[in-house]
């Protein structure tokens, strides 16, 4: 069993969220294992996001344990997240609106301790490490522009780029695809592409079918808050319960 | 990043090239703003000689001191905290009750403790005092946002206000405290009105230099992303809540800096001057100034004074309605402002 | 939308510690049964401070009501209305003091009069314009409307001038208005009646029969006022109300559209009415100066003694006008469709513009009654007390805290908020002196905030 958790970055064990009388996320037991790309379907309203959510303690857990690279944690605190080496985006972007997109990189390259963040200027090795992300994003131009008065596609990009700095084993990405045009498109993908070569894990929920299939090495369908069916791809999208939940949905 | 010195800098560069200048000015309000309000205070001192000039400094400087330590958390962290008046009363009372003249207080009927103390000596005390108050209301407070911290904040100044006026034994209530000591080193005494101008201004310096090495540190940066989203600033590893506390604890020390330098300023301090009004006139300042900058507040507490100086040499109205007429051009102001500019006169955030 | 709503109220979450809500519990208790104790010890003084609390709560409770009526229908913090509050009172006030009635100060100035009389011409001429202009939608050319329409509305205006401009004989230049208003109501009455009775006749037919009466009884109306000087204290009290409602209603029209198609955040509209706020407060202080002022005595100043406690005819009155207050927003919100296009607009605004609700006038009349329920709290405070210039921004607070300590939004917790906030005051100054019961408010509200966010009775 210890053998089997050192190669899972992410567990659930029973995890619950009610909001008022609906259960967005009811009972759901589910493991993602390390390195390689997952991802998570399903149709509206079965509990995507609300598991992201979760799992990055947005949102508080009502029951159930998250075990994070082995870490069984009961109740999740979004600022310790890091240090279990998690860090997400959002469906609705949300970056640091009002400051500049230097900043929105720099704000997560920084020391987090208090004191020391007090008395810390930009030093020249975060400097380099903005920068490269900015021009891996295509942002470097646009660095001294305020965050919103970027594109759609641009915050999308800034997002997953703010995360990359993080520099941690595992990603969510709740919905990077989502109002994305083709190019920019191609772009995230290949962002997402270079991270799994480069050995990081990676989750992310998504709607379109045909990114699905192309990027994720496992799949993982949720049905009103349930786990319905994980796997490989192809076995997963063609047994009859999926196709079902989806037709019948 | 916020640019904190951009008048200056904008200035330095214009005094070059007058062509620039041209080029610049032409719908920049931010430039006009400046040259406006400081326009309107060289004009000002000129015309009225130093005496007058010194007086109408030194009350700048000490709205200045408020002004900048509120925009930390109004500004930069997003917090409108309309309580701040309580801790500029706390540094007050403080410095009062510690530097009052002892055989002075004697002579009253209802008699509170005195100590007798030296200004600089008192001044750690109403520092230190005003960072533990801020410590407790600050685990109380951290918790709200929005609309719900600006009720709050509004209950602390009520609540700093009644303490003010009803805590008799401490501050003799609405009767105030007399012969609050001026500053003294040994035996040189900041009698003068120039010399206490001086160290005015070197605390307002100060102050500018602690707001302005916290804003552009890491720290600053992350206060700035709590004010965006704290959520998300939270998911990236940060404890919001400690940095908020941090921010409201140094802002409200800095506060009462300013509450001990009006004590020993005016020698005579009753609650009159630490009503909920006079801290949602400060919120207007910081707001009319600009968001986010410490120049704009520098520049929205002298357009204040210089606003009720100014209005003594409009014909026609009465000296009894001059505060009053302050206020009515503060509510427009800021109706316009909040139409037409959210983030002030020269500020960097958008409310 | 919904996380922004979210956002807006700013309410936080329960305090993630387990136990909180026992202590929470325990401090009730322990609470609760201090007072229990202090009651056995003394029970005509327990009386006493248990009217006082509620005479206090009815007009927190007043407040409450239409604060949350207007924050429930466009989620932000409008603090005008605790100028409103203030107008209605200095209204009062002005309409009451002139020297014929034995004032020293007489506040009353042509500016003044002049003003009120442009924003009520404005905002008729807006109202007048919204009524008549669908229905006359092709029957008339718009310049004829319009003409007709501006011509009302300066007339409108300078009636209210000339009524402002004479408040010793207010029973007399208001017995037109009130003729015409009683006419008015038989008609329509009549017309509901008889169209519910026999639907057949046509409604213009009905108030044509019913016209006749209807004018020789509000003619009748009118001329019984005349005769009634003392009627002149309660005329004062519905003009007040009005003013006030009708400087909400300009406001929300002439600023508050605008500016709530561009805020980004609700704050920017708080600290706007804030800014309106200082203005009219410092506007109060130029006309009627800084020293606190005094209504004339209302009915039923004189205290009766009912077991130990004294109690004042006009504070039963107060508690009564705050239930009446209640009952009357229950029947608008509950059971008109008014209520219910209020209650879809709180719910989401955009879907209620895209279903054909029109917000603009839906939103204008919660304006106008929210400023009416400050109006009022504010006069019944002021025959209680004293009038301050200060007094809007205090009152405004306590109807803040009042709703916030109901559940934001509640029509029910409104009114609990208000009486449990009036009690809990004047329990709390038993002990304490009583310059401490704004303190105890705001400790109140705290407490209400960490360990009950939403409220004794929360919005659903």
């Amino acid at each position: 069993m210890t053998g089997n958790d050192e190669a899972l970055a992410l567990q659930t064990e029973g995890i619950s969220k009610h909001f008022g009388a609906v259960r967005a996320v009811d009972e759901l037991s589910l493991s993602i294992p390390r390195q390689g790309t997952t991802s998570i379907v399903g149709p509206n309203g079965s509990g995507k996001s609300t598991l992201v959510n979760l799992l990055s303690g947005v949102l508080p857990l009502d029951g159930g344990m998250v075990i994070i690279d082995g870490v069984g944690l009961r109740v999740v605190h979004a600022h310790e997240t890091p240090d279990h080496g998690l860090t997400r985006t959002f469906q609705e972007v949300r970056l640091f609106d009002q400051i500049t997109v230097w900043d929105n990189i720099m704000v997560v390259l920084t020391d987090r301790r208090l004191f020391s963040s007090l008395f810390e200027r930009i030093r020249p090795a975060n400097r380099r490490k903005a920068q490269e992300i900015l021009e891996s994003v295509g942002m470097w131009e646009k660095r001294d522009s305020l965050a919103m008065e970027l594109s759609y596609g641009q915050r999308k990009l800034l997002e997953i780029g703010r995360a990359m700095a993080m520099d941690v084993q595992t990603y969510l990405f709740d919905e990077p695809f989502a109002g994305l045009f083709p190019q920019m498109l191609e772009r995230v993908k290949d962002i997402m592409k270079q991270m799994r070569a480069d050995g990081y894990t990676i989750v992310f929920v998504s709607h379109n079918m045909d990114i699905v299939r192309e990027l994720s090495d496992r799949i993982i369908v949720l049905d009103s808050g349930t786990l319905l069916a994980a796997g490989d791809v192809e076995p997963v999208l063609g047994s009859a319960e999926v196709i079902e939940a989806y037709l019948g949905a | 990043m916020p640019v904190n010195l951009d008048g200056i800098r904008t200035f330095a560069r214009l005094a070059q090239n007058p062509a620039e200048l041209a080029r610049h000015a032409r719908g920049n309000i931010e430039l006009w703003a400046n040259l406006f309000v400081i326009g309107w205070a060289i004009a000002f001192m000129l015309w009225q000689g130093a005496g007058f000039a010194v007086i109408v400094l030194t009350v700048f400087a000490i709205w200045a001191i408020l002004a900048v330590s509120l925009n930390l958390v109004v500004g930069f962290t997003g917090l409108l905290s309309v309580g701040h008046i309580g801790f500029f009363g706390l540094g007050a009372y403080t410095m009062a009750i510690l530097t009052s003249d002892p055989a002075y207080e004697q002579l009253r009927t209802e008699a509170i403790p005195t100590f007798g103390w030296t200004f600089f000596a008192a001044l750690p005390v109403c520092i230190g005092l005003a960072g533990l108050a801020a410590l407790l209301v600050g685990v109380v407070f951290n918790r709200f946002r929005d609309d719900i911290f600006v009720l709050v904040s509004f209950g602390f100044a009520i609540i700093a206000f009644n303490v003010f006026l009803n805590l008799r034994s401490v501050t003799r209530g609405a009767f105030g405290i007399h012969e609050i000591a001026r500053p003294q080193i040994g035996n040189w005494v900041f009698d003068g009105e120039v010399e206490f101008l001086l160290l005015g201004l070197a605390f307002l310096a100060l102050v500018m230099l602690i707001s302005w090495f916290i804003t552009t540190s890491s720290f600053g940066r992350v206060l700035t992303a709590i004010r965006e989203d704290e959520q998300a600033i939270e998911v990236f590893g940060y404890r919001a809540t400690h940095f908020k506390l941090a921010v409201w604890v140094i802002s409200a020390m800095m506060t009462s800096l300013a509450g001990g330098l009006f004590a020993s300023w005016t020698s005579f301090i009753d609650p009159n001057s630490f009503i909920l009004l006079e801290s949602v006139l400060l919120v207007s300042i910081v707001i009319l100034g600009g968001l986010a900058t410490i120049w704009g507040s520098l520049l929205g507490a002298m357009a204040f004074v210089l606003l009720e100086e100014g209005m003594r040499f409009i014909p026609y109205l009465p000296t009894e309605y001059i505060g009053q007429a302050r206020q009515v051009i503060l509510g427009i102001l800021l109706v316009l402002l909040m139409l037409f500019r959210p983030q002030g006169l020269v500020g960097r955030y958008r409310l | 939308m919904a996380g922004n709503r979210e956002n807006a109220r700013g309410l936080p979450r329960l305090i993630n510690v387990p136990g909180t809500r026992l202590l929470a519990a325990l401090l009730t208790a322990l609470a609760l049964g201090y007072i229990a104790w202090k009651i056995g010890q003394a029970p005509p003084q327990a009386l006493q401070f248990a009217f006082n609390g509620l005479a206090v709560g009815a007009v927190y409770a007043l407040l409450a009501l239409g604060f949350t009526l207007v924050y429930s229908t466009v989620w932000f913090f409008d603090l005008y209305y605790g100028a409103a509050a203030a107008l209605g009172a200095y209204g009062v006030f002005y309409l009451r003091t002139d020297p014929s009635l034995g004032s020293r100060l007489d506040p009353n100035s042509i500016y003044v009069n002049v003003f009120f009389g442009a924003v009520v011409s404005g905002v008729a001429a807006w109202t007048l314009h919204t009524v008549l202009e669908p229905r006359l939608r092709g029957r008339t050319s718009p310049e004829v409307l319009r003409a007709g329409v501006i011509l009302l509305a300066v007339a409108l205006g300078a009636y209210t001038g000339i009524v402002l401009a004479l408040p010793a004989h207010i029973h007399l230049t208001l017995s037109l208005a009130v003729g015409l208003a009683t006419a008015g109501v038989i008609i329509a009455a009549v017309q509901r009646f008889a169209a519910a009775l026999v639907p057949t006749i046509s409604p213009t037919r009905i108030a044509l029969a019913a016209a006749v009466p209807a004018a020789l009884l509000g003619a009748w109306c009118g001329y019984l006022l005349t005769g009634a000087p003392g009627a002149g204290l309660y005329l004062s009290w519905g003009v007040s109300c009005l003013l006030a409602g009708c400087v909400a209603l300009a406001l929300y029209r002439g600023l508050y559209v605008y500016m709530r198609e561009r805020a980004r955040s609700p704050l920017i509209m708080l600290v706007a009415s804030l800014g309106i706020l200082l203005a009219i407060a410092a506007l109060i202080v130029i006309v009627f100066q800084s020293a606190p002022r005094a209504l004339p005595d209302a009915f039923g100043s004189t205290p009766w003694n009912i077991a130990g406690a004294r109690i004042k005819g006009f504070n039963v009155f107060a508690i009564g006008v705050a239930l009446a207050g209640f009952v009357g927003m229950w029947y608008l919100l509950k059971l008109t469709s008014f209520g219910r296009a209020v209650r879809a607009i709180g719910d989401d605004e955009e879907v209620s513009k895209v279903v054909g609700i029109n917000t603009t006038v839906i939103i204008a009349v919660v304006f106008f009654v929210g400023a009416m329920y400050a109006a009022m709290a504010g006069i019944l405070t002021g025959h209680d007390t004293a009038l301050q210039p200060r007094m809007g921004l205090l009152l405004l607070l306590k109807g803040w805290i009042a709703s916030v300590v109901g559940g934001i939004g509640n029509l029910y917790g409104a009114i609990l908020g208000g009486f449990v906030l009036g009690l809990v005051e004047q329990f709390g100054i038993w002990d304490l002196a009583g310059e401490w019961k704004d303190a105890i408010a705001f400790v109140l509200l705290i407490l209400f905030l960490s360990f009950w966010p939403k409220g004794l009775l929360p919005r659903r």
